[in-house]
């Protein structure tokens, strides 16, 4: 009886014990990072393309800000569907916790999609929509916002009195057409001012050759061009600089190459509506990073900014301008 | 169960229990106490010297940019005081263009010759109010897009008058085709004279190297260094976007006003961190944020090391506070042990005293008591056994009055006979039976005296039943002078010859023998009698009760007369079969 007291006094303390250690334990492993592993698959990892180089490095500062490690995967050339597969492939072989992809639009996606959630890792969509069931978590750009806003520029731009041609790429482009609907939405508040939609596809001469057939037939009948590419954008311009229509014609564009930031500065160029990429890989991390945390996570739309050559030199657009700083 | 829990504050029934549980909880207090205050205390250092060594960091980032500031101030000195430049920009209307081709080559030389020694520097540019311009560059296209008036270090550099103006960090349009991250230092230069204005020079230093210095710079995983100017303007940050986005939040104001050299620490739900502001002496502040769960980078290797060593100790201290109490109350436990011997009833037991403290003054009263208990004992034994044998004695002192009469009558039935000499034989027997039975003053005789009395008890028996008894007598002469109990053999005699023999139709023989054996004395009364059955054994042994008391000595009560002189490995044994008689074996200690 008496030992048995005794044991039963020394259990108690080795409880104690533990329970101090286990509470010194606790506090110790919430103070080291818990490195959470993330893998970015983007369109491309080409340095020379701005737009992704600097999804990465939004990413990254994403990772760095929790204590996360971030891999990037993609493949090397833009509008290359098969490669970006076999980097999902290869990214769930390495098991990341979470996958962060902005995918290009493949008949095989959803099935990828489907084989990440299988492997257990979470996933965030950026970028381009995909439409799977369940529907992903995603980030990227409100398209249609940013047409909204390319549609008031023009309104801006023309003294309330727009008359636009608008000139795209194709028809089956979801981020185009999105586009295309933000500008006939606020278009359509002036009766009249949508002058006509016009496909150029993706080629800087195809719509140099349908904006010269426009402003040689133009007497003219609309006052402003909304191009809703780069490429169309620097098509447009190249047709209104031969024209010497500028003084009549103004130019909404799209991005911000260098090409169209020299268009900017030469005013031919009036405005261009420009996305944020190091934003949208900022906060598409930052959502699987809250994901892993066990946080609900709603999907992000991040707006866009309008840059005219009169706002084109503030610090803040110059870092959206101009992302990088050139190494020598 | 109730009790125990009346009597807080250990609920334990062993001392040693209680003080266990005592220590420990001082044990533990005690080590949770220290534990917790050496990682504060480390921490604290390991923050203080962090502290210090971020301020160190800072310093040698605001060294590093001051030394490529000063540098750029260097090569606006000697821009400045060329005289070529100086000619070249002066507002002579004299030199033509032709004249001018031999000035630009020199200064563009005298540019290209620094930009080879200087790779962070992106460009060097002389501006003259003449509309004149030269750059480090043989074949300069301006960007005809980029006004000049509009540029913000052209026009601080006039508002300046001459001293030197460092702009933040932007895109350098100037050039055609060329947009790059610098930072800016222009000036202003003036005619030989010192008053009149004649152009700005301009030097590109290239971002990168800013953004290299800052961003190799290792405050931990999530630390970063930033830069803001006087007015609290973001010069350079790591994360520009994430605040131009309203993402992040930067505690400006507080680093605006903190002054060079000092640190404060902000905590938001971004993290605890330290910012450790720097100024330097162009108007910038560089400030390192460090977060201070990562400053105390090996606060988890300090806190499990404290957690081991202080888990160590507690395992040694509780083993000591167990061996601790343990020698404390072992001499409590032995005590106690001993205690229970003598409950069993053990009171040959002296327990062992230690020191003289509490618990042997209580071990020595024990041991007090125990021996008084022991002499208690004694006496009340001794007492009975005094009186044990008084009774006995009493017992033996009688002579059994049947006995009496029918000697008596066999006395006056031979004297009746005339016969004169039996009755003299007879009535001496008888006399020296009755002295040897009055005599009180002795317990032990020498065995000569019993064999003398038991062969006048044989030799009255005999001439009473001479025909129907007949003995022997066969002592060994070497036991005669050893003692023994006195009116020992008579006893069995007499049952030998009432019990043995009076009812035998044939004559009876009583056999009487005495000899050494193995150091003790042997005596043996055999008959050849009528015997007993088990049963009739048995029943001799049982003492007798008041109720059913036979008349004599019973043999158990010798037995035990025996056993109280001598001890229980003397005494009597018997053996008997029916139609074979019956011998009686009695044993007692061969005593001088």
């Amino acid at each position: 009886m008496r030992k048995q007291r005794f044991t039963v006094a020394m259990i108690v303390l080795l409880l104690v014990a533990v329970f101090y250690a286990a509470y010194w334990m606790k506090s110790l492993t919430t103070a080291s990072a818990d490195g959470k592993t993330v893998t970015v698959v983007l369109k491309s990892l080409n340095v020379r393309s701005d737009f992704w180089q600097t999804v990465s490095a939004g990413a990254q500062v994403a990772g760095k800000q929790a204590g996360a490690v971030i891999d990037m995967a993609g493949p090397l050339q833009e509008n290359d569907a098969e490669a970006q597969i076999k980097a999902l492939e290869e990214a769930i072989e390495r098991k990341p916790q979470a996958i962060v992809v902005a995918p290009y639009a493949h008949e095989r996606m959803p099935e990828m999609m489907q084989r990440i959630r299988d492997a257990g890792i979470r996933l965030v969509v950026i970028d381009t929509p995909l439409d799977v069931d369940p529907k992903p978590v995603f980030v990227g750009d409100d398209h249609r916002e940013a047409g909204k806003l390319a549609g008031r520029t023009a309104v801006q731009e023309t003294g309330s009195h727009p008359v636009a041609a608008i000139l795209t790429d194709f028809k089956y482009s979801l981020v185009s057409e999105q586009r295309r609907e933000g500008v006939l939405d606020t278009l359509g508040d002036f009766p009249g001012s949508v002058y006509g939609t016009y496909y150029a596809g993706d080629s800087e001469d195809r719509a140099y050759d349908v904006a010269m057939s426009l402003l040689r037939d133009n007497k003219p009948d609309f006052n402003v061009i909304v191009a809703l590419t780069p490429a169309t954008t620097l098509g447009a311009a190249k047709a209104i600089k031969e024209t010497a229509s500028g003084s009549k014609v103004r130019l909404i564009g799209f991005d911000s190459t260098i090409g169209e930031i020299q268009l900017l500065e030469e005013g031919v160029l009036n405005a261009t509506v420009v996305q944020k990429p190091f934003n949208m890989g900022y906060l598409g991390v930052k959502a699987a990073l809250d994901l892993l945390d066990g946080k609900s996570v709603s999907s992000t739309f991040i707006d866009s900014t309008v840059v005219s050559s009169a706002n084109m030199y503030t610090p803040e657009i110059q870092k959206l301008l101009f992302p990088f700083i050139e190494n020598q | 169960m109730a009790k125990l829990i009346r009597n807080p504050p250990f609920p334990f029934k062993s001392i040693q229990s209680s003080i266990s549980f005592a220590f420990s909880c001082l044990i533990l207090a005690s080590i949770a106490a220290t534990t917790l205050f050496s990682y504060r205390l480390s921490v604290d250092a390991v923050q203080r010297n962090s502290q210090g060594y971020i301020e160190e960091i800072i310093k040698q980032v605001n060294t590093n940019i001051q030394s490529y500031v000063d540098n750029m101030e260097n090569i606006s000195l000697l821009a400045m005081t060329s005289k070529d430049v100086k000619y070249y920009i002066s507002d002579n209307t004299f030199i033509s263009a032709e004249e001018r081709r031999p000035y630009e080559k020199r200064i563009s030389d005298l540019f290209q010759s620094i930009l080879y020694t200087r790779k962070d520097i992106a460009s060097i540019m002389v501006f003259g109010y003449n509309g004149r311009f030269v750059s480090d560059r043989r074949i300069t296209a301006l960007n005809p897009y980029a006004k000049l008036e509009e540029q913000a270090w052209y026009k601080n550099a006039r508002d300046a008058g001459g001293k030197s103006v460092l702009s933040a960090p932007h895109v350098q349009n100037i050039i055609q085709n060329e947009y790059r991250w610098v930072v800016s230092l222009s000036r202003e230069l003036k005619s030989t004279d010192g008053i009149t204005a004649e152009g700005v020079f301009l030097v590109d230093l290239n971002l990168s190297v800013i953004d290299a210095i800052c961003s190799q710079i290792n405050l931990g995983k999530k630390g970063y260094v930033f830069i803001v100017d006087s007015e609290g303007n973001i010069v350079y940050h790591p994360q520009q976007q994430l605040i131009y986005s309203n993402l992040l939040s930067e505690r400006i104001p507080e680093v605006v006003a903190a002054s060079s050299g000092t640190s404060f620490i902000a905590n938001d739900r971004d993290g605890k961190r330290m910012y450790s502001v720097q100024d330097t002496n162009f108007g910038w502040k560089i400030v390192g944020v460090a977060y201070t769960d990562e400053l105390i980078a090996n606060s988890g290797t300090i806190r499990s090391t404290i957690l081991a060593y202080s888990l160590v100790g507690l395992a040694v201290s509780l083993l000591l506070s167990l061996l601790l109490s343990h020698r404390l109350t072992r001499p409590i436990k032995k005590l106690q042990a001993d205690m229970k011997m003598v409950e069993k009833g053990n009171f040959g037991i002296q327990t062992e005293i230690g020191q003289m403290n509490e618990i042997g003054q209580l071990g020595r009263t024990f041991n007090m008591m125990v021996s008084r208990i022991k002499d208690l004992m004694q006496e009340i034994i001794q007492t009975q056994e005094n009186k044990r044998k008084n009774e006995l004695q009493l017992l033996q002192a009688q002579i059994n009055p049947h006995f009496l009469y029918n000697t008596l009558d066999s006395i006056v039935w031979m004297a009746e006979q005339k016969q004169h000499e039996e009755v003299v034989l007879m009535t001496s027997a008888l006399a020296k039976l009755f002295r040897a039975s009055i005599t009180r003053d002795q317990e032990l005789v020498p065995i000569r005296v019993e064999a003398e009395h038991i062969a006048n008890y044989l030799l009255i028996q005999k001439m009473r039943y001479h025909e129907q008894l007949d003995y022997r007598i066969d002592i060994d002469d070497a036991i005669l002078s050893y003692k023994t109990l006195k009116i020992l053999l008579q006893p069995f005699v007499e049952n030998a010859i009432y019990h043995g023999i009076r009812n035998k139709p044939e004559i009876g023989l009583v056999t009487i023998r005495g000899r050494e054996d193995g150091g003790r004395i042997v005596f043996e009364v055999e008959d050849n009698g009528l015997g007993m059955t088990p049963e009739q054994l048995a029943r001799i042994w049982m003492p007798d009760d008041e109720g059913t008391r036979r008349k004599g000595i019973g043999i158990h009560n010798v037995n035990e007369r025996i056993q109280l002189h001598f001890g229980h490995e003397y005494g009597i044994k018997i053996r008997s079969e029916p139609e074979n008689g019956t011998c009686v074996t009695i044993t007692v200690p061969k005593l001088g």
